[in-house]
Order: C-alpha cells, then sequence, then structure tokens
C-alpha cells in the first residue's frame, strides 16, 4: 500500500512539473496578460456532466415514448451545451490583467494584491483565487466588467515569516449557465515578502535586551540640553528639535546638533541580544522594537548575527548588518531583512 | 502601520443565496412549470402542492421582511427554517407513502409523474448550495419534457418552449446578476436560437432508434368511435369538436363530400339493443392484427386516389380510409370486411397512406354464415318493423326496391334529424320508427338495417365519419405555383356517423345512407343551422367549432391556425424513421452511417461558426455604440496627423501630444492645441447636454479649421 502510494505521489510530482513546465513555456510571466485562446482553459463543470447526463435521460424519455417533440427537446438542450461552451470562451477572452509583483506585510495578516482589469467587451461574473491558495480564502468575485479599467485587491494569507512566490493566479468564470468553466492561470510572479510577527518585550525583556541604559542615555543627553558634541549641517527632515537655534539666530546658517550619547552608543539592535532561544521568537522581538523605533524616529543599526546552523552550508555564522540610520525606507529594508533570514 | 494581525477571512462553504428578486423568479416558474402537467395529476396531490407553493411564496415574503431589518431577527428565522425542515421531513415521508398507496390506481406513468412533481415542490424548501439549486432546474426541465408526453400539439410545445427561457433565464441570472430580467431572458433566447441549428439538424438526421424498453402507457380514456353503438351514442360525439384526424389527397381531386365516407368498422351483430361488431370478426382481426402472415387482399379494380391520413391518438386501434381501402404500410392490417385497422393501439399521432378504389365493389360473393350473421334479427323484439318487413317483401319483388321504399319513408312521413332524440324504451327501435319519428344517424342507420334483415336483405351498420373540413390556406401558395389542388380535410368527433350497407346480388356490399333521405344537407355539406344550435344548447352555450365558421375572419384565421397544426403534426411530430430515411435518401443519396456523422459534423462547425460571427457582428455594434462622437473626431485628427508622420504614442496624454504637434508643425499649433483642451473638456468633465452640445460644435469648427491649415 505504502509503495503504491509513494509510486502515485512521485508519479504526480513528475506530472505537475511537467505541467508547471508546459505553462510557464506557453504562459510566461508577464506584469500585464490578455486572455486568449492560447491561454484559456475549458471544461465543463460537473453540473456540465450532470446536465448532459439528464439530456441522455431525456433523449431515453423521446425515444421509448416514440415522442418527436421531447427528442426535440433533448436534442436543442445538447446544441445548447455547444452554444454555451463558445459563449463562455468569449466571454471570457480579451480580458487584461496587470498586477503589481511585490506586496509586503506581517505574519498572520492578509496581504492584498491589487489586479486591475480591462475590459473588451461587457463581461460577467470573473473569480480570482491564488491557484496554490489556501482553501478559506474567499473568492474574489466581479460580477460585470466593462471596458473601464477596474481594479480588484486579491487577498493573501500570510501564514509565516519568510519570502513566497505566490504562483499563479487562477481567474475563472460559469458564465451563461454553469455548465462550462473557462479558466486561466495567469503568473504575475506575485511575491509576498512576510516580516515577522512582531512580538511586545515586557520590561524585563527590555532590560534584557541591554538597549535600556543606552536609551536613557540618549535620553539623558536629549534633557541635557547644550551638551552636543558638535554640530553638523542640518539635513532636511532632522529633528527640528536638534536645529541649533543658536547659531541660526547669529546667523552661521541652519545646523543641527550632535549629541555624545548618541555618537557613542549608536543604536544597535542586535540579534544575539533578544531574550529568547528561538530564532523564531527573536526575529519576532527585532521587528517590534524596529516598528517601535521608527514609531519614534530614532535612528537604530540593525545586526543579525545569526549562529551557525546544521542547515546552512557555510559552517561559519552569518552576520547581516545595516547601518544605523531612520525612515520608512531604512525601517523596510530592516524588515526585509528580518524576513529574509533563513534558518 | 497596523501591527495587529487580522485573523484570516472565514470562508462560507460554497453557500448559496438567491436574491430575493430571483428567489420570487424561481417560484413563479415553478408556479408554471407545475402548471404544465396539472391535468394529468390527481386533485389531492395539487392540493398538496398548492400548499407547499403557498407555504414557500410565505417563508420567501417572511425573508424579504427580516433581510429589511436587523440581522437579529436572522437567528429566529434559521430556527423557523430548521422546523421548517423537520416538518418537510414528514411531509416528503408521508407524501412517498401516499403516492405509493395510490399507485395501483393511478398506474405506473401517472404515479410517477406524482413523484417527480412532489420532489419538485419540496426541493425548493432547501436551496442551500449551488448544488441544490442545480438539482431544482433540472427536475424543472424534466417536469416539462415528461408534460410533452401527454400533449404536443403546436401550441402546448410553443409554451413548453417559453417556460424554457423562463428555466433558463433563473438559471442565467445567477451568473449575471448585474443584467435586467428583460436583458437575461434575450440572452437566453440568443442562445436558444443559436442552437436551433444543430437541433433541427439533428432532428432530421439523428437515427430514430426503436424503443430500448418497454414504458409504462399512457392511460388515457378511448378517445372517438366504439365498437358498440347503440341509437344515441354517436349524438354525444357530436358535441365534441376535437380533432379525429386529417387527410391530405395531395394533388388529386378531392372527392365530394357527399361521397366522403370514412369507413371505421363494421357492426354486424344486434342483440335488439346495441350493434357490436361480430364475435369470430373480432377473433378473426386479431389474429389478422397481430400476425401480419395472415392477409387479406382486397379485390380492387378501377381507378385508385392515393392519400395520406394523419390519426390523432385515441386509444383505439380504428384507422380510417374510403373503401376499398389498400395500404402498403406495415403497421396498417386489411380486414375481411374492407375497412383497416392498426396493429398497434395509438396512442400517438400516426400517419399512414392509403390507396382507394372508389368505384371497386365489395365482396361479390358472400359466403353462408356472413350471410346468416347479417340476416339475424332478434324476433319479436320489433314485433311492428317485422311486419312492415313482411309487407315490404310481399310488395316488392327487388331488393333495391325494398330499400328504397324505407329510404321514401323516411323522406316523406315527418321523420326528423336531430341531436336531442326523445327518450326509447330499451331502445325500441319500433318507437323511433312509428312514433316518436325523429333521432340521429344511429338510429335511422339500425332501424334501417333490422328493416332490411328483416326483409330478407344482408344488411350491417357502418360506423365511422362523414365529410370534412377542407383548408386550403397551405395549398393557396401551391396551386399559384403549380395550378393543382392541394390542401387538406380536417375530420373532427362531431364528423362521426352511422351508415347501412346491405348486400345485394351482383352489386356486393352497397352503401346507403338513410341520413341522406332526412337531412340531405347532413351528407351534401354538414351540418345545417338547427343542428348548430342544437349542439350549442347542449353544450351550455360552450362555444363549438361550427359557431366559430359564422365569423369569417375568426374563421379564416382558425383555418391558418388549422393549417399551421397541420404541418407542424405533419413535419415534426408525424416525422418517423421511414420518412427520415425516404427524406435522406432523397437529398443525400443512399445512406450511410459515415455521411449522417459528416452532416452532424457540419452542422457543429457552422453553428459554432454561427457563434463567433454572432460574437464578432456584437462586438462590433458594442464599439460603434461606446465610441464617443468626440472620441472618434480626435481618432480622425490622429489619423490625419499620422498620414504628416506625427504617431501619438499610446501613454502620451493628449495634452502632452499637443505640445509636440506644436513642435513639429507650428502652422497648425494654436488649432491643435484648442481642438485638444476642447477634447480634454468633453473627454473627462461632466458636462450638462447644453454643454455638451456648444463644445461638441466648437470642436467639430476646431477640427476643420485644422484640416484647413494643414493642406
Amino acid at each position: 500500500m505504502n509503495i503504491f502510494r509513494t509510486i502515485k505521489q512521485a508519479s504526480q510530482k513528475v506530472i505537475n512539473k511537467r505541467f508547471d513546465h508546459w505553462l510557464s513555456r506557453r504562459m510566461p510571466s508577464r506584469f500585464q496578460q490578455k486572455l486568449s485562446n492560447r491561454n484559456i482553459f475549458i471544461l465543463p463543470t460537473r453540473f456540465g456532466f450532470t446536465y448532459l447526463f439528464f439530456d441522455i435521460l431525456l433523449f431515453l424519455l423521446g425515444t421509448n415514448y416514440q415522442n418527436n417533440i421531447i427528442l426535440l427537446l433533448s436534442y436543442l438542450l445538447a446544441s445548447l451545451f455547444i452554444t454555451v461552451m463558445m459563449h463562455s470562451f468569449y466571454n471570457f477572452s480579451q480580458l487584461t490583467f496587470s498586477s503589481k509583483a511585490k506586496q509586503t506585510g506581517f505574519a498572520k495578516q492578509v496581504l492584498n494584491y491589487p489586479i486591475t482589469i480591462t475590459g473588451h467587451k461587457i463581461h460577467f461574473d470573473i473569480n480570482f483565487i491564488f491557484s496554490e491558495s489556501q482553501h478559506f480564502l474567499k473568492v474574489v468575485k466581479l460580477a460585470q466588467c466593462d471596458t473601464d479599467t477596474i481594479e480588484i485587491l486579491l487577498p493573501w494569507y500570510a501564514k509565516q515569516r519568510g519570502v513566497y512566490s505566490l504562483g499563479r493566479v487562477k481567474v475563472f468564470s460559469e458564465y451563461s449557465l454553469g455548465l462550462f468553466i473557462t479558466w486561466s492561470l495567469l503568473d504575475f510572479s506575485h511575491q509576498a515578502i512576510v516580516f515577522p510577527q512582531p512580538k511586545r518585550l515586557t520590561d524585563n525583556q527590555q532590560f534584557l535586551t541591554g538597549l535600556d541604559e543606552s536609551n536613557g542615555a540618549s535620553m539623558q543627553a536629549t534633557v541635557g540640553g547644550e551638551d552636543y558634541s558638535e554640530l553638523k549641517n542640518y539635513v532636511l527632515g532632522e529633528s527640528q528639535a536638534r536645529i541649533a537655534w543658536k547659531q541660526l539666530a547669529r546667523g552661521q546658517g541652519k545646523l543641527s546638533k550632535n549629541y555624545q550619547a548618541q555618537q557613542g552608543s549608536l543604536l544597535w539592535l542586535k540579534f544575539s541580544n533578544m531574550p529568547s532561544s528561538d530564532i523564531e521568537t527573536k526575529l519576532q522581538f527585532l521587528c517590534f522594537l524596529i516598528l517601535e523605533y521608527s514609531h519614534n524616529k530614532q535612528c537604530f543599526g540593525l545586526v543579525l548575527d545569526l549562529p551557525p546552523s546544521i542547515t546552512n552550508s557555510t559552517k561559519n555564522s552569518t552576520l547581516i548588518k545595516i547601518e544605523p540610520n531612520s525612515g520608512y525606507q531604512h525601517q523596510q529594508s530592516c524588515l526585509i531583512a528580518l524576513a529574509k533570514v533563513t534558518d | 502601520m497596523i501591527t495587529n494581525p487580522t485573523k484570516p477571512l472565514s470562508q462560507p462553504v460554497d453557500l448559496f443565496y438567491l436574491t430575493s428578486k430571483n428567489a420570487w423568479l424561481l417560484w413563479c416558474c415553478q408556479l408554471l412549470n407545475l402548471s404544465t402537467l396539472l391535468l394529468e395529476i390527481s386533485t389531492w396531490m395539487i392540493a398538496v402542492i398548492a400548499l407547499c407553493l403557498c407555504w414557500q411564496a410565505l417563508l420567501l415574503h417572511n425573508r424579504l421582511n427580516t433581510n429589511k431589518k436587523h440581522s437579529k431577527v436572522n437567528i429566529s428565522v434559521k430556527q423557523q427554517m430548521a422546523i421548517s425542515s423537520m416538518l418537510l421531513m414528514f411531509i416528503a415521508v408521508s407524501g412517498c407513502i401516499a403516492i405509493a398507496i395510490s399507485a395501483r390506481s393511478l398506474g405506473v406513468l401517472v404515479s410517477m409523474l406524482h413523484l417527480l412533481t412532489f420532489a419538485y415542490t419540496l426541493k425548493a424548501f432547501e436551496i442551500k448550495k449551488r448544488k441544490d439549486f442545480y438539482q431544482l432546474f433540472l427536475l424543472g426541465l424534466f417536469l416539462l419534457a415528461s408534460a410533452l408526453i401527454f400533449k404536443q400539439t403546436l401550441a402546448f410545445s410553443l409554451l413548453i418552449v417559453f417556460f424554457l427561457i423562463i428555466n433558463l433565464t433563473i438559471l442565467h441570472r445567477v451568473f449575471s446578476p448585474t443584467k435586467t430580467l428583460l436583458l437575461a431572458s434575450k440572452t437566453v433566447c440568443i442562445l436558444l436560437l443559436q442552437s436551433a441549428l444543430l437541433a433541427v439538424t439533428l432532428f432530421i438526421v439523428f437515427p430514430r432508434l426503436s424503443p430500448f424498453w418497454q414504458v409504462p402507457s399512457v392511460n388515457s380514456a378511448k378517445i372517438g368511435l366504439s365498437d358498440e353503438v347503440s341509437p344515441g351514442d354517436i349524438a354525444s360525439l357530436a358535441l365534441s369538436s376535437d380533432l379525429a384526424f386529417r387527410v391530405d389527397f395531395k394533388r388529386e381531386q378531392i372527392p365530394d363530400y357527399s361521397t366522403l365516407y370514412w369507413r371505421a368498422m363494421t357492426l354486424e351483430n344486434f342483440d335488439g339493443k346495441k350493434w357490436t361488431r361480430a364475435k369470430d370478426d373480432i377473433n378473426k382481426t386479431l389474429s389478422q392484427v397481430t400476425s401480419p402472415n395472415v392477409i387479406f387482399e382486397p379485390e380492387t379494380s378501377g381507378l385508385s386516389i392515393l392519400y395520406d391520413v394523419t390519426v390523432e391518438p385515441s386509444y383505439q386501434p380504428w384507422l380510417f380510409g374510403l373503401a376499398v381501402a389498400t395500404s402498403n404500410d406495415a403497421r396498417v392490417a386489411l380486414m375481411s370486411d374492407y375497412t383497416i385497422q392498426s396493429r398497434n393501439v395509438l396512442s400517438q399521432i400516426t400517419h399512414y397512406q392509403v390507396k382507394s378504389y372508389l368505384h371497386s365493389s365489395l365482396d361479390l360473393t358472400i359466403n353462408e354464415v356472413d350471410k346468416q350473421r347479417n340476416l339475424s334479427i332478434v324476433k319479436g323484439s320489433n314485433p311492428r318493423l317485422e311486419k312492415l318487413a313482411a309487407k315490404l317483401i310481399k310488395q316488392y319483388v327487388d331488393p333495391i326496391d325494398r330499400a328504397q321504399a324505407v329510404l321514401e319513408t323516411f323522406r316523406e312521413s315527418h321523420y326528423f334529424y336531430t341531436l336531442q332524440p326523445p327518450k326509447l324504451l330499451n331502445n325500441s327501435l319500433d318507437q323511433f320508427y312509428f312514433d316518436t319519428k325523429s333521432g340521429f344517424c344511429v338510429h335511422y342507420a339500425s332501424s334501417f338495417t333490422y328493416l332490411m334483415r328483416a326483409a330478407g336483405i344482408p344488411a350491417r351498420v357502418v360506423t365511422g365519419y362523414l365529410g370534412g373540413e377542407y383548408n386550403n390556406v397551405n395549398a393557396a401558395a401551391l396551386s399559384q405555383q403549380n395550378g393543382q389542388q392541394g390542401g387538406h380535410l380536417s375530420i373532427y368527433q362531431y364528423d362521426a356517423h352511422a351508415w347501412s350497407e346491405i348486400w345485394l346480388h351482383g352489386i356486393g356490399w352497397k352503401k346507403i345512407d338513410p341520413t341522406a333521405a332526412v337531412d340531405p344537407q347532413r351528407v351534401e355539406s354538414g351540418w345545417s343551422n338547427t343542428l348548430v344550435t342544437q349542439q350549442l344548447s347542449m353544450n351550455n352555450g360552450f362555444i363549438g367549432l361550427y359557431q366559430f365558421k359564422r365569423i369569417s375572419w375568426i374563421n379564416e384565421l382558425r383555418l391558418q391556425l388549422d393549417a399551421l397544426d397541420y404541418q407542424w403534426t405533419r413535419w415534426v411530430l408525424g416525422f418517423s424513421s421511414k420518412q427520415q430515411y425516404d427524406l435522406l435518401k432523397r437529398l443525400f443519396g443512399k445512406q450511410m452511417p459515415w455521411k449522417i456523422a459528416g452532416i452532424v459534423a457540419i452542422a457543429l462547425i457552422s453553428s459554432m461558426a454561427l457563434v463567433t460571427l454572432f460574437y464578432r457582428f456584437n462586438m462590433k455594434i458594442f464599439k460603434r455604440k461606446n465610441v464617443t462622437p468626440w472620441f472618434s473626431l480626435y481618432q480622425k485628427a490622429l489619423k490625419i496627423l499620422a498620414t504628416k508622420g506625427l504617431h501619438k504614442p499610446v501613454n502620451m496624454t493628449a495634452f502632452d501630444f499637443s505640445m509636440l504637434v506644436t513642435a513639429r508643425l507650428p502652422q497648425i499649433s494654436k488649432e491643435f492645441l484648442d481642438f485638444t483642451l476642447t477634447f480634454e473638456q468633453l473627454n473627462y468633465r461632466k458636462l450638462s447636454d447644453l454643454e455638451r452640445e456648444l463644445h461638441l460644435s466648437r470642436l467639430k469648427k476646431q477640427y476643420k479649421g485644422i484640416t484647413a491649415n494643414l493642406s
């Protein structure tokens, strides 16, 4: 039994691989995709097959009763099946989709991928879902699409930290009578960069990180007023509180005060300092701190001094260092670094 | 930045909701579907179904109300629904038991129908998933199809198609909720029309198969003539305006009305009250009918006339033809009394061809058994007639003279032809002949036959139909082309008739109709006005067919419809495997399976091509409709500029392009800038109708300016 199952799984894998290969050749990844007979699949639905079976029943009824009208009805329903197939196809073809490839978000959050749809005429009943989708996510339904451009948000649930490529988007429609399903698998190279879920540090834990003192020092320095160590040219975006007003009043231009404490003990968020033995938890703390510091507009740097792990090919410990800075861009690069950490 | 992780979206597992409008539509559709079977299902079932539908309507009404209010109420509704599902179970089980109990009296087919309608009604209560809805839809279609088992007239078939459209529209609306009802039904009509080509091709070329297995037959009452006739019987048929059969003489001359005696059966046994078919006749016919080996070959001579007969289902075996009728059709059995019968009971429209030798004689010789049977009377049952017969024998030597004498009596002594004869005691012919002197065809035929037998002449009663209504609507076009007569005769139930045949030496069976002596108009052209008024009063004022004939435009319309119905019956209902074979042979020569497959394939491909063409055509219209006049004008201007070597890149805005134009074609810089600005106003601003008009006229002027400056 077991052997059988493994064989089955293996063959399925091979088939899937083949199919994926074929798909990627036939429908390569593109930012914008247009539906045509090159990339549309069409098959009867379950209801379609039931309908056909039922039509055969009608044919039997008509034949057994030698009733021409029932026969005619069964022929009509059979040809309706063909007509509906054509209409299903034409309702679906010529649609144009475009989508932004990358989205970032935190773990246990839903990421929304905007997809813009441009119709060729009036199209009906267009549904979207990630083909390798999690079952609990809703299919996004678009009842009608005109020649205008419509944007929908395709949700993806980020379960875990990491960098994922989301695979293809399945676009499908059962328009006309639900007898046929037309679908396409579109590859927008959708990528999700999932940051760790931020985890709040308790006061005790904060103490353990060794950040408390330096934090206090910086506070003191700020309170200490004039004890700045040097004056630098003011850079746009720096805190107004640090502008050396006196110098400005003297006409020496806009200068900003730089404090010793800040200079000396630059805020380094260090991976190894995080109060946990679990890598993921450490990352979650780091994520929280990054967000917190960014929120307070503080300057900080990030050091990811990962321990050598078994899975890592290099026996040496890897070190990722991001120089201290502040601002949104900095925050993002820090978070992305967290997301990209491989165990 | 949201730090709180949102919970994963909860997915309702394939729940299915109909909008309230759709739900009501479905309800109406169910009502319509069920109404097609109203005549077939028993009263108690109709009551149950009506109750269920009312309940359903109530639930729908409640749902509508609660939807308007807050969702709090939904819980109670859900509870209600839960209770109803328990009840539903109970109703379903008890209903099935009731059907099972009454199955014996209902017959298999009808009890199956009961089950079907019952399931269809109950299924509507539990539409929770899409699957349920689909099931309901398919059941509805099956209901419509089974209604066609019982009735196949053109009008009814059209009605079924109409209901089919409604069914499909509801299904379609699930997938296009934004469409209006009218638009959705239009789409469905288009779908059906596009399917029609393939359907008709399949109908014509797809082989008609013989039944795969025995199916429960339609248990219907026998319609039309019965094989037992007592005076007064045919009068009840005379009230019916139903069609009995139609006759198409193709291009041959239609015989005179007074010779159109459609023989159905001969009645040779008389027990003093009623006429029945001869016993050994029945036995003989049974063997004759069942085995095609026993062949009766009528002797025929003289001119023949060929015609097609299309009989409505009568649930009896009688077929109709003019004497002497012969047929090559395997389903038609020729009987020794020169009548024709079907080998099966006629449960559906049947079509057969008859060749009649109108001047050929019937049975020049008669064997002793037959002779004795046709001379036998119950002695003493009608003593006064017997006495009269004895007198006739004495008075006239020639049998023809005896018959003439009786007819003369009918003609001269104030006999009265009426649908409402006075009641006779024990069906006494004496009483009719001597006292009441008024009756319908059977009275005259039986008393005449009785009298003839008593007077020593072999005689029998023949029943069938007399005459027929000539409809030349179909022929009108035909006769203009070919100058030949066409059209068909429609024979209705009220044309039912009884007459006599007497056997004369050297002549054989001779038809004598005593009715002709009493009411010549009946025989020559049809019912007299008195009969029509009688029919009207007996039908309790219900308008019979004959009344319609009075008003010319209604009659014209009626004849048109009759002609249409005939074509329908002939070409659609009566399209048998034999006709199919003939048609295909005529069209494509020798029949071969691959030819049929080829035809079907061609039809398939062409119907698919049809859809594609339709789509392309629609796209063109759609584009034309959606392009605004200013946009098309702007496009025109772009085209002109393109000839000058200036192409507008797709991603460039109109304004940027006008800058480009200014740089490259300075001679129209101002004009094109103005043109662009006006265009942008029209295209992107919300303008009132008046403003739009103004801008548009300005745009046109500017466009002219551009073209002028360029050239």
